[in-house]
């Protein structure tokens, strides 16, 4: 029970299980749409899933404020790339929560004559550029990572055994190929931050793509990609050394 | 922004924001309806109000394990008297927040068929009677301070302490009077005597901010149950400005982590 205090004290810890239930009704929603039998269970989740959203969006009414102060610390990173992407993706964040709170104070009725849709989709483009900064930091250093590797001595030993263990057609076929995904494997496993941060944002960038009609799925997908995505983060957040840094 | 972003990374700590504006909302709803303003204003502040509320709600959630475990931490203090008003008051606390997640269900469509004037009654007797605990307490840390302070006082004036009776002495345990003047001056000596126990109380809180903070706060607070459950109705207005204002001091304490009362 300590842990668990321990994290719910945390704001961040309590967000990440609201966005899991948020996420799991929208997609248990979507696996019961046709299911007469429990239209009241549907009717349920969709209360629980709206109060869930709006109770979130009325907490992160001062997180613009952090997503700025966040920039300004990653503007004094020495690596010039990860300055950039996170300096972006940490700016284009505060614009989404302004567009979020914009969306706050309409749906309370604070402001009734806002273009609902227009920030809406304000939203989903700035949340939908900062994921692609963080997918682009990610690529960045597992491809540090990977060159580096490439130049130990002891993994090229690791990978000329690999290629001789394995005279199966397509591997004798295709090296190289083979050869890049047990380079890039193994990177993956050494960094295990790095991994679960690229498979967050890997989840999350549906959910945007979806609301902005680059890539429209249905709303199961986006559920459970959200349903991945903050399970994902309440992991990062109760192990700390799971947590990408910078 | 350093301290903000400190600041908010606490749960705690934005719920007392929220927690206050929802009370602002209460004395503001209050004040607007008594100058008589539009229905359309009263309306949008009402549904502000009721918002924030079910957002609290929400994020409540979880606090009964956290006043469990504090009840927990509570059971091992050594004086007896604090270890009893604690304990007890953390667990009147966590059945507050029990009944209060099932008012939050009630009200989020979970539980459709709650009676929810009966659950919220309950919370409020268990939050009514964590209040009184609380005040119990600081009235018995204000009491063992009261006694300390005159104890030291009482030693600082020793060399006077069998002269006349004067309020220059401060200190307690007085004399008895001389016999002859017993029956007309026992009125202005009991007058004299409070003012001295008032003096002494001043200075007691005045050089103790937490336990000065702590009583305010639960004073404050403790008109919210005794209007809801109708046992002193003091009306909106009074309501809304007293959570206004133990939110206010409560946000001082985190603010400031040394004004919090400890333990």
């Amino acid at each position: 029970m300590e842990s668990f205090v321990k994290f719910t004290n945390q704001s961040q810890g309590r967000d990440r299980i609201f966005r899991t239930t948020q996420y799991a009704c929208a997609l248990v929603k979507y696996l019961l749409r046709n299911n007469s039998a429990r239209k009241e269970l549907v009717v349920k989740l969709q209360s629980l899933e709206s109060n869930m959203s709006s109770g979130r969006k009325l907490f992160r009414l001062g997180n613009t404020v952090n997503s700025i102060d966040a920039a300004k610390r990653t503007l004094q990173l020495s690596d010039p790339v990860l300055r950039l992407c996170l300096t972006v993706a940490n700016i284009n964040r505060a614009l989404y929560f302004i567009c979020d709170n914009v969306l706050w104070a309409r749906n309370v009725g604070l402001v009734p004559g806002i273009d609902k849709e227009r920030w809406s989709l304000n939203a989903s483009c700035c949340y939908f550029m900062s994921l692609v900064m963080s997918l682009t930091r990610d690529v960045y250093v597992i491809t540090q990572t990977m060159v580096q590797r490439t130049r130990e001595r002891q993994f090229q030993e690791k990978m000329d055994q690999h290629l001789n263990d394995n005279p199966d057609v397509a591997t004798v076929i295709v090296p190289q190929l083979d050869a890049f995904l047990f380079l890039l494997f193994q990177s993956l496993k050494s960094h295990p931050s790095v991994t679960l941060d690229t498979l967050k944002n890997i989840c999350d960038i549906f959910i945007p793509l979806d609301r902005l009609g680059v890539y429209r799925s249905n709303p199961g997908v986006v559920g459970f990609c959200g349903l991945i995505s903050s399970l994902l983060g309440i992991v990062s957040v109760l192990h700390p050394s799971l947590k990408i840094q910078p | 922004m350093d301290s903000w972003v400190r600041f908010s990374s606490q749960s705690q700590a934005k719920e007392r924001v929220f927690r206050a504006a929802q009370y602002a909302c209460t004395l503001l709803g209050y004040t607007l309806q008594q100058g008589g303003s539009g229905v359309q204003l009263l309306k949008m502040v009402k549904q502000l109000e009721t918002h924030m509320s079910l957002t609290r709600k929400l994020m409540r959630l979880g606090n009964s394990a956290e006043a469990v475990e504090a009840a927990k931490r509570a059971v091992h203090l050594s004086d007896s008297v604090l270890r009893l008003c604690l304990t007890v008051a953390h667990l009147n606390k966590a059945m507050y927040f029990a009944c209060d997640n099932v008012l939050w269900a009630g009200k989020v469509g979970l539980l459709p068929k709650l009676d929810q004037d009966k659950w919220s009654q309950r919370s409020f007797r268990y939050y009514l009677f964590a209040l009184m605990l609380n005040l119990t307490r600081d009235a018995y840390e204000i009491r063992l301070l009261m006694e300390r302070e005159a104890r030291t006082s009482h030693g600082g004036s020793n060399a006077t302490w069998t002269s006349s009776p004067s309020p220059e002495n401060g200190d307690l345990s007085h004399p008895h009077p001389s016999s002859s003047s017993f029956p007309v001056a026992i009125l202005p000596l009991l007058s004299e005597r409070f003012g001295r126990q008032f003096h002494l109380l001043g200075t007691v809180l005045r050089s103790n901010p937490p336990l000065l903070l702590d009583l305010l706060k639960n004073a404050c607070d403790v008109f919210i149950p005794l209007d809801r459950l109708g046992i002193y109705p003091t009306g909106q207005g009074f309501v809304g400005a007293c959570g206004l204002a133990s939110s206010v001091l409560s946000i001082l304490t985190i603010v400031h982590p040394w004004l919090k009362l400890k333990p």
